[in-house]
C-alpha cells in the first residue's frame, strides 16, 4: 500500500557512525570551522568545509569505490546528512553533486562520464548546478525553451535558466534543454539533460540576491555555448524520464524538515534555561511532529536503498509537501514560546536563528516543486491507486 | 516479527470484512451485545494469539496482537478484542495467571482503586465494555506499592455510560472486593510499562480507524460527481486529499515504530511521540472526512460516523497526550547540557526482551 512505509532499525554500527559525525561536528564548532546556521544546505557555502568532509570520505559515501566512494548504504548517507542539518553545517557547495549529480551519473552517465566526474566530486572540489527553471517556466517545467541544437560533435545551446543555487560557485550544470521542438501533443518529449562547463565561453552568470541581499541564486544565459557530444546524460529526447528519477532523491531527504531545527534546538535549550514546563510541553509536541515525519522520510529512504524506487515518487512527494510545511512552521511556534528579537547579526543565538528561519522560510514550499505542485502528484497518485 | 503474521492479518481482515457491517455495529450502540463476532474469533483463537504457549495460547508476539488490533479498529469491530487482549498480556508480563471469557482494564497512571487485605476498593469510571465482560484486570495501590490485579466483576456495581460513538463506557465501584490474583508490588519501570502498552493498543485501535477513513474518503471522491466530474479532479478537493493521506501515512509509520520499538524492546519515547501526533491527526483526518463527504457523511445512515466519532472517544481515553507531554517535558528539562538532537536520536540498546 502506497502510504504504508518501511521502518528501518538503525544497527548499532550506524549509531556509531552518527556519533563519530557528530563528534566531527562538534570538533569543528569549537576549532571555529564554522558557525552553525539555519537552512545551511542552501545558504552555507564553504568549498573549504566540503574539502575536509571530503577528505573524511563523506562525500559520495554511497558510490562505488573505483569512483572513490564507499558503497555505504542509503541509510548510513541519510544518518551523516541529518547530523550535518541538525549542526547547520556549511555543506551548501557540494549539496548538489552529491546528492544529484552522482546519482544521475551513476543511473545514466557514461564511463566516461563517471570516471570523470565522480572522484572530482567526492574530494569535494567540483561542485554542480541544477538548471531546470526557466523565466516562463516554473511549475511547467516541460515548457522549458532552453535549446540545443546539432551541430559536428557535439550541440549549441541557447537560452537562459533562472534561480539556479550557487551557480557562481559551481564548476558544472547539469541542465535540461530542448533538443527537438516543443510538442503540444505530448511536451515531455525532445528534452535532454547536458552537462555544461559553466567557465565556457558563452556563459554568462547573474547573481539575483536573495530578499535579505545575500547571493545564493542566479539567471544563467547560453549565447551560441558549446556542448561536446560526450556530455549529453544519458539518451537524448529522455531528459523528462531521468529527471523525474532524480526527483526521489531530492524530495524526501532530511533537507525536507531540518532547515530550521537550529532554532528548534536553541527553543529547547531557553526554554530549559527558563524552567518553563508549559513551554516544553508545547514543544512536546512539536518534538512529535518531527518524529513522525523523520519515520517517513528514513522510510523513503529505506525504499530507495531496497531498490523500489519506481514506487517511491508518490510517498516522496508527500514527504516533502509536509517536511517543509513542518519547517516553515518553526519560527511561528517559537515566537509565541519566547521573547524573541529576529535580526541577522544578533548576539543572542536564538534571535539570529529566528530572522535565519523567518527569511528563509518563504522558499521552503517553493524549491525543489511548489507544495501546489507536490499536491497534485499525491492526490492522483492516490486516487489512481 | 512472527512469521504467520501476514497470514493471520489476511485470516482477520477477511473475518472482519465479512461480518462486521454498519448493522453490526448498530448493535452495540443500542446497548446490545451481540456474540457473532466474537464467538467466531475465539473458535479461530484470535484472542489467544500472543499468550504465550505454556499458558495454551498461540505464542504469537505483541506485533501481530497489535495488528490485529489496528484492524478491529479499521472495521469498528463491536467487541472488546483490545481490551481482552490488553488485559491478558499484562497479566503474563506481571507473572499472573491469564484468564478466559471477556475481559476489560483501567490502567490509567492516576489510580482509582486501594487494595487492603486481598480486598478491592474504589471507583473507576469511562471503564470499556465492562458490563458485558466477567473480568477485570487493573492497577491498585497497596500499603507497599502498586499491584496488578486481577478481580470477577460479578463482585462490582456496575453504572453504565457510554462514549461519543456509544460504545460502553462503566461507571465500575468496588467496595472491600476480595481479588482474584495480585502481583508483586510494580516498580516505576514496570509501571510505565503499563501505561505504555495502553497506550500502544489505543494507538492501534487509532491508526486502523484512520486508515478505513482515509479509504472511505478517497472512495467518496471517485464516486461522487458534480459539475459532471468526480469530485477528485477539483484542485480543492486534491488538497485534502494530501492532508487527509499525509495524517494516514504519519499515522501508520508512527504505529508500526512503536510496534517495532516494543517489540525489540528498544522504546523510549516512540509511544508518547504517537500518541501526541495521532492525537494531532484525529482532528485533521475527522474534519476533512466531513467536509469532503459533505451533507451525507452527516448522516446516521452513513458509516463514516462510526470511525469519526471513535476517533472523537479514543482520543480522550487512556493515557492521552497531556500525561504524554508532560514525560517528555520532563526529561527535557532533566537532560542536561545535551542537544535536542541527542535527544531526539536517542536509541535504547535491546535488553531483557520480554
Amino acid at each position: 500500500m502506497m502510504l504504508q512505509l518501511p521502518t528501518v532499525q538503525f544497527t548499532e554500527a550506524q549509531e556509531q557512525f552518527r556519533l563519530e559525525v557528530r563528534t566531527f561536528l562538534q570538533e569543528a564548532i569549537t576549532k571555529g570551522q564554522f558557525v552553525p546556521k539555519c537552512d545551511s544546505w542552501l545558504s552555507g557555502d564553504d568549498p573549504a568545509f566540503s574539502k575536509l568532509i571530503g577528505e573524511k570520505g563523506w562525500i559520495g559515501m554511497t558510490w562505488p569505490k573505483k569512483y572513490g566512494g564507499q558503497e555505504r548504504s542509503t541509510i548510513d548517507r541519510y544518518i551523516l546528512t541529518e547530523e550535518f542539518l541538525a549542526a547547520g553545517a556549511p555543506v551548501a557547495a557540494h549539496w548538489f553533486a552529491d546528492r544529484q549529480t552522482g546519482p544521475l551519473l551513476l543511473r545514466y552517465g557514461t564511463e566516461e562520464q563517471r570516471a570523470f566526474f565522480l572522484p572530482k566530486i567526492v574530494k569535494g572540489e567540483c561542485y554542480f548546478g541544477i538548471g531546470l527553471s526557466e523565466p516562463n517556466s516554473g511549475s511547467d517545467l516541460a515548457s522549458v525553451s532552453t535549446r540545443a541544437e546539432k551541430v559536428e560533435g557535439g550541440w549549441i545551446v541557447n537560452g537562459q535558466k533562472i534561480w539556479t543555487s550557487n551557480a557562481h560557485l559551481c564548476h558544472y550544470m547539469v541542465t535540461l534543454v530542448r533538443t527537438s521542438p516543443f510538442d503540444g501533443k505530448s511536451k515531455h518529449a525532445g528534452l535532454s539533460q547536458l552537462i555544461v562547463d559553466l567557465s565556457a565561453p558563452g556563459i554568462t552568470i547573474v547573481p539575483i540576491k536573495f530578499l535579505t541581499g545575500e547571493h545564493h541564486y542566479n539567471e544563467v544565459f547560453f549565447d551560441n555555448v558549446f556542448v561536446p557530444d560526450n556530455m549529453v546524460v544519458g539518451q537524448i529526447g529522455n531528459g523528462w524520464a531521468q529527471g523525474l528519477a532524480e526527483l526521489a532523491f531530492e524530495r524526501s531527504g532530511p533537507e525536507r524538515i531540518l532547515s530550521t531545527f537550529p532554532l528548534l534546538d536553541e527553543l529547547i535549550q531557553e526554554l530549559k534555561r527558563q524552567n518553563n514546563v508549559e513551554g516544553l510541553k508545547q514543544a512536546a509536541k512539536i518534538v512529535a511532529r518531527l518524529w513522525s515525519l523523520r519515520n517517513l522520510s528514513i522510510g523513503v529512504a529505506q525504499l530507495l536503498e531496497s531498490g523500489n524506487g519506481d514506487d517511491v515518487s508518490i510517498p516522496a512527494a508527500l514527504v516533502k509537501a509536509l517536511g517543509t510545511k513542518f519547517e516553515q512552521s518553526i519560527p511561528e511556534i517559537t515566537r509565541l514560546l519566547v521573547q524573541t528579537y529576529p535580526t541577522l547579526d544578533a548576539q543572542r543565538k536564538i534571535d539570529r536563528y529566528m530572522a535565519e528561519s523567518i527569511l528563509h522560510a518563504p522558499g521552503f514550499t517553493i524549491r525543489g516543486g511548489t507544495s501546489e505542485v507536490l499536491y497534485g502528484v499525491v492526490a492522483k497518485g492516490v486516487v489512481a491507486q | 516479527m512472527s512469521e504467520m503474521k501476514d497470514m493471520i492479518l489476511d485470516v482477520v481482515e477477511r473475518m472482519l470484512k465479512e461480518n462486521v457491517d454498519k448493522a453490526a455495529v448498530d448493535v452495540v450502540e443500542q446497548g446490545k451485545w451481540s456474540p457473532k463476532v466474537w464467538n467466531l474469533f475465539v473458535k479461530n483463537g484470535i484472542p489467544i494469539v500472543a499468550i504465550s504457549e505454556d499458558n495454551d495460547g498461540a505464542g504469537g508476539d505483541l506485533d501481530d496482537l497489535l495488528n490485529i488490533v489496528r484492524l478491529t479498529g479499521k472495521y469498528a469491530a463491536p467487541i472488546p478484542f483490545a481490551e481482552t487482549t490488553l488485559a491478558n498480556y499484562v497479566l503474563e508480563r506481571a507473572n499472573l495467571q491469564v484468564v478466559e471469557g471477556l475481559t476489560t482494564y483501567m490502567l490509567s497512571a492516576d489510580q482509582a482503586y486501594t487494595l487492603a487485605d486481598g480486598k478491592l476498593t474504589g471507583t473507576a469510571v469511562h471503564v470499556p465494555w465492562a458490563r458485558h465482560a466477567q473480568r477485570f484486570v487493573t492497577l491498585a495501590m497497596g500499603a507497599d506499592g502498586t499491584h496488578l490485579i486481577e478481580i470477577e466483576l460479578s463482585k462490582a456495581s456496575i453504572t453504565q455510560g457510554a462514549n461519543l460513538a456509544s460504545e460502553p463506557r462503566d461507571t465500575v465501584a468496588f467496595q472491600d472486593a476480595p481479588v482474584a490474583q495480585v502481583s508483586t508490588p510494580l516498580s516505576p519501570d514496570e509501571l510505565r510499562m503499563m501505561t505504555t502498552l495502553e497506550t500502544a493498543f489505543r494507538l492501534a485501535l487509532m491508526t486502523g480507524a484512520i486508515d478505513k477513513i482515509n479509504d472511505l474518503t478517497i472512495q467518496y471522491t471517485k464516486e461522487r460527481e458534480q459539475f459532471g466530474r468526480p469530485i477528485h479532479r477539483f484542485q480543492l478537493v486534491q488538497q485534502h486529499i494530501v492532508h487527509l493521506a499525509g495524517e494516514t501515512a504519519i499515522a501508520l509509520a508512527a504505529f508500526h515504530n512503536v510496534t517495532n520499538a516494543l517489540v525489540r524492546n528498544t522504546y523510549s519515547n516512540e509511544v508518547a511521540y504517537a500518541r501526541l501526533r495521532l492525537e494531532e491527526a484525529i482532528q485533521t483526518v475527522a474534519t476533512i472526512a466531513h467536509q469532503v463527504h459533505a451533507a451525507i457523511g452527516t448522516t446516521h445512515e452513513h458509516s463514516l460516523h462510526q470511525y469519526t466519532r471513535r476517533l472523537w472517544s479514543w482520543r480522550d481515553e487512556g493515557t492521552s497526550a497531556a500525561y504524554w507531554a508532560d514525560i517528555v517535558a520532563t526529561q527535557l528539562l532533566e537532560q542536561s547540557g545535551d542537544s535536542l538532537w541527542a535527544y531526539i536520536t536517542d536509541t535504547k540498546i535491546a535488553k531483557d526482551v520480554n
